[in-house]
């Protein structure tokens, strides 16, 4: 029995496998780099990517101003899933390293969230080049910056995580020009809608007498009107994404804004939590009643001890012990202070004394 | 310094686990009537700690879910699985407390209340990772009764209970 409790013990010790990675990855999110203890089985089991990794940027990005720009990955096979995390940081140390450190806010990520580190599944290979939209918000400071893309994916061949990251991008943001129209810079968009509604927009800009919109869906591209600072995007029937800009017009030169994009989602799936906490008291207390209704009426081991005091009874009965009385008492009757229970016990002894001159 | 809601959720989850799969173990040697004595003791000291650590799971658990509230078929059925569990666990408690002999049904019962609360953290891991081995489980099917169902259910089950109480008096 020992011997097979330990052989089965052997052979699901050695069937088991080294973990990497999550497969599907860990969603998106605002990561550091330094996440290869958590999300990527321990740093030994890493190996590095081979990706090469770009960042495209506008020719100026004004301080506090948004912009458009493109990360770009190429010449990197990954696992089935063809997924890739990309992850936006500002410094490769793996410490303090996403942009809002540096002041950089992420107003659309390429999955239409907010985050620095998104999961990107495309047609990835050594033979293609996947491109991916960011819209950013510059630093409130002008001056150098630098920037870095890093990436995580799997292998063809699995069991190994991959890891990598490029080297730095300079950014030069530069003051903002006086009387350039712009938008506010506490003015946020919007990214997501469910499908089946139409989404008002409330623009607020800076030094803009006129602004138009301009609606990319698919490849063409139509105008908005915007009446009081607001606009309408109709509503979408399926899921996908439209990408929408405002041009604004001032004493300052025209400006166009990035491209912002609106992600059109099904609605997810809800549940009335009244209800279902009810549901599940409920059914707690069902539970409960019946396994009550369970009960075995029978005392717990209310052992029979019967046979045992009889037992006891027979031994008792059967007691054969012979009874001390001890030597006969001598005529001269029992010695001073002696009982007839000491004598019994005692008494012969006190007789063999007695002849043996010792007394 | 703070610690957050999933780490918490984690120590919780890791009690109530654990403690109700040792219970199992225990349970299990109950039923088959082998191991050591202390069994049915541990059986049951053992659910008490898992039925206490219970409630800090559910609450540092509905903390760390990202979107608000429940917004998934496999939190609603961790919520209905959980209590049914923890429903059985107490009923078997009272039982034992009431002086039931611990026999085949009672392990019976003990070992149905760990299987659920095992379930309910195995959902869990396939929310949290994408991952389980209850692959087989239909997780993503909720049965959602209407409000008055519910509160038949608590109804009929305060009767149960009420009536389990009176046949204990006499």
């Amino acid at each position: 029995m020992r011997f097979n409790l330990i052989l089965v013990t052997i052979i699901l010790i050695c069937s088991s496998t080294i973990s990497t990675a999550n497969p599907g990855g860990k969603e998106d999110d605002v990561r550091s780099r330094d996440c290869a203890g958590s999300c990527h089985s321990s740093p030994s089991t890493n190996g590095q990517s081979t990706a090469d990794l770009q960042l495209l940027f506008p020719d100026k990005i004004y301080a506090g101003l948004l912009f458009d720009m493109m990360s770009s990955v190429s010449n990197v096979d990954v696992s089935s899933n063809n997924m890739v995390g990309h992850n936006l940081l500002v410094n490769a140390e793996g410490a303090k390293d996403i942009p809002s450190n540096d002041g950089w806010e992420i107003v659309t990520d390429p999955n239409g969230g907010t985050n620095n580190f998104v999961q990107v599944v495309d047609s990835f290979s050594t033979f293609n080049t996947v491109n991916s939209t960011w819209t950013l918000r510059a630093p409130s400071t002008a001056g150098m910056y630098e920037l870095y893309l890093a990436v995580q994916h799997g292998s063809p061949q699995g069991g190994i995580a991959m890891t990598g990251i490029s080297t730095p991008f300079e950014v030069e943001v530069l003051e903002v020009p006086e009387n350039l129209p712009r938008l506010a810079p506490d003015w946020q968009p919007q990214n997501s809608r469910l499908i089946g509604e139409s989404t008002t927009f409330s623009l607020e800009t800076l030094f803009t007498d006129s602004a138009t919109v301009e609606l990319k869906n698919g490849g063409e591209i139509t105008t908005l009107e915007v009446v009081d600072g607001e606009f309408t995007i109709p509503a979408s029937v399926n899921e996908g994404v439209v990408e929408w800009r405002v041009i604004m017009e001032g004493e300052g030169p025209v400006q166009t804004s990035p491209w912002f994009r609106l992600t059109s989602t099904v609605p997810g799936w809800e549940v009335d939590e009244f209800s279902l906490y009810a549901q599940g008291f409920g059914l707690m207390l069902l539970f409960l009643g019946l396994v009550l209704s369970f009960r075995n009426t029978t005392p717990r081991e209310n052992k029979d001890y019967t046979h045992e005091i009889q037992n006891l009874q027979a031994i008792v009965a059967t007691d054969t012990t012979p009874e001390i009385t001890g030597p006969p008492i001598p005529e001269s009757g029992l010695p001073e202070g002696w009982t007839e229970e000491q004598w019994a016990y005692y008494g012969q002894e006190h007789l063999d004394s007695i002849q043996g001159g010792v007394e | 310094m703070m610690i957050s809601a999933p780490t918490l959720h984690v120590i919780a989850t890791e009690l109530t686990v654990g403690m109700f799969a040792l219970s199992g173990v225990a349970f299990l040697l109950c039923l088959i009537e082998k191991g050591p004595e202390s069994r049915e003791a541990v059986a049951h000291w053992a659910i008490i700690g898992g039925l206490l650590a219970t409630p800090l799971a559910i609450i540092t658990g509905i903390n760390s879910t990202p979107s608000d509230g429940i917004s998934d078929p496999l939190l609603a059925n961790k919520v209905i699985l959980s209590m049914s569990s923890a429903g059985i666990a107490l009923g078997v408690l009272i039982n034992r407390k009431l002086g039931t002999k611990v026999d085949v049904k009672h392990s019976s019962l003990g070992l149905i209340s760990v299987g659920l609360m095992l379930t309910t953290a195995g959902i869990g891991g396939e929310y949290s990772r994408g991952e389980t081995l209850l692959y087989f489980v239909p997780k993503d099917t909720v049965l959602l009764f209407p409000i008055w169902a519910s509160i038949a259910l608590i109804i009929l089950g305060l009767v149960m209970i009420s009536k389990s109480a009176v046949q204990h008096r006499v």
